[in-house]
C-alpha cells in the first residue's frame, strides 16, 4: 500500500486530523501532553511503515495500541489515571473549547459513559469515520461499533436533556 | 432526538493540540528519514511470470523433441519382474526340489458385521481372517529343505438370507 501524501503535505493530513486524534487517545490518557505524545508516536510509526492516510482504521488503531503501551508501560501512572480519572485534570484541561453550561453538562455525561461506547463516540462524532472503519480499527464487526454508537447515545439522553 | 443529541456533540470543538506538537513530529519524521534510509530491507518475493514462462516452454520443447516416454518398457518390466520373483517361479527355478507341505494357522478371524457390496442382492457378512502360510519344498537328489512363511489375510463375503 503506497503513501498517497507526500512528505510534503503530510502537515495538512496532520492538521487536520491532529485534534480528533488527541481527542481519541485522550480517552486512555487523560493528561493533553500524554495524548499528544501518544498521538506523535502513533503517527510517525504510521508513516514509516508508509501506510495510506486514507487507511484512517489503520490510523486510529494505532493510536490505540500507542495509547495502551503507554499504560503498560507506567502502571502507577495508569493507576493514578484511573484514580483521578478525572475531576481535577478534567476541569484544569478540557477537552473541549469554549464550553458553555449545557455543553459542560453533555461533556460531563459523555465522560461517564462506558469506555467502549465513549471510544465509538469520539471516533464517530469527532473524527468522522464510518461504523466499517471504526469495526476495523477496535477489532469489532461494523454492527457491534453501530451497536455501541447506540446505547453510547441511549445512555447520554437519559442524563442529557438538551436546553 | 438521535439527531439533535448527534448535532449537540458536534457542536463541541476538541481543544487544539499544542503549537509544538507539529514541530516535534517533523522532527521524529525527520529522524525516521534518517535511520529508515539505513535500514537494509529485502525484496519482496514476486513471481517472474516471463522468466515462469520461458522456463516451462523450455521444458515443453525439450519433452518434445527428446520424445522422453515415461512408460514401463519391455527391458524394465522384465527388470522388475525379476526383482520380485513369486514363489511358483521361485521353485520353477529350482526343478530338483518338490513341493512336500504347506501349513495354515489362523491366528485371528474376526467377523466385522453385514455389509452390502455392490452388485450383489443380498447383504454379506465380512470375516477377517489373519493366517500364517508355510510352504515347504525338499530337494529330490540331495534331501535339502526349504521353506518360506509368510502371514496374509483373508477377507471372506458370506451370504446372508433373511427368514
Amino acid at each position: 500500500m503506497e503513501n498517497v501524501a507526500t512528505h510534503e503535505d503530510w502537515k495538512v493530513c496532520f492538521s487536520e486530523l491532529a485534534p480528533g486524534l488527541v481527542l481519541f487517545a485522550r480517552q486512555w490518557v487523560r493528561s493533553p501532553a500524554d495524548a499528544e505524545d501518544v498521538v506523535q508516536d502513533a503517527f510517525v510509526r504510521f508513516w514509516r511503515r508508509n501506510l495510506s492516510i486514507k487507511n484512517r482504521a489503520l490510523l486510529y488503531a494505532a493510536v490505540r495500541s500507542a495509547a495502551l503501551d503507554l499504560i503498560r508501560r507506567d502502571n502507577r501512572r495508569a493507576r493514578r489515571e484511573v484514580e483521578v480519572f478525572g475531576e481535577a485534570e478534567r476541569s484544569v484541561q478540557p477537552q473541549f473549547e469554549q464550553l458553555d453550561d449545557s455543553q459542560r453538562q453533555l461533556v460531563a455525561a459523555l465522560d461517564h459513559l462506558p469506555r467502549d461506547q465513549r471510544e465509538v463516540l469520539v471516533m464517530k462524532i469527532w473524527n468522522e469515520l464510518t461504523f466499517a472503519e471504526i469495526g476495523e480499527a477496535l477489532g469489532v464487526s461494523q454492527n457491534t461499533a453501530a451497536s455501541r454508537y447506540r446505547y453510547g447515545l441511549a445512555a447520554l439522553k437519559k442524563t442529557f436533556q438538551p436546553q | 432526538m438521535n439527531e439533535e443529541l448527534e448535532n449537540e456533540l458536534k457542536k463541541l470543538r476538541p481543544v487544539r493540540p499544542s503549537a509544538e506538537l507539529i514541530s516535534r513530529v517533523e522532527r521524529a519524521l525527520a529522524d525516521a528519514g534518517e535511520t529508515g534510509a539505513k535500514i537494509i530491507r529485502p525484496e519482496r518475493f514476486r513471481v517472474n511470470w516471463l522468466g515462469l514462462g520461458l522456463g516451462l516452454a523450455a521444458a515443453a520443447t525439450f519433452l518434445i523433441l527428446a520424445r522422453v516416454d515415461f512408460r514401463p518398457t519391455e527391458k524394465t518390466k522384465q527388470t522388475n519382474v525379476s526383482a520380485t520373483p513369486s514363489l511358483q517361479q521361485k521353485a520353477a527355478a529350482l526343478p530338483n526340489y518338490q513341493a512336500t507341505g504347506l501349513t495354515q494357522v489362523v491366528y485371528s478371524k474376526r467377523d466385522e458385521g453385514l455389509v452390502f457390496p455392490r452388485g450383489a442382492e443380498g447383504p454379506s457378512r465380512r470375516v477377517r481372517t489373519a493366517k500364517r502360510e508355510t510352504f515347504r519344498w525338499r530337494d529330490r537328489q540331495s534331501g535339502a529343505q526349504l521353506a518360506v512363511s509368510y502371514p496374509t489375510e483373508e477377507v471372506t463375503l458370506i451370504p446372508v438370507s433373511g427368514q
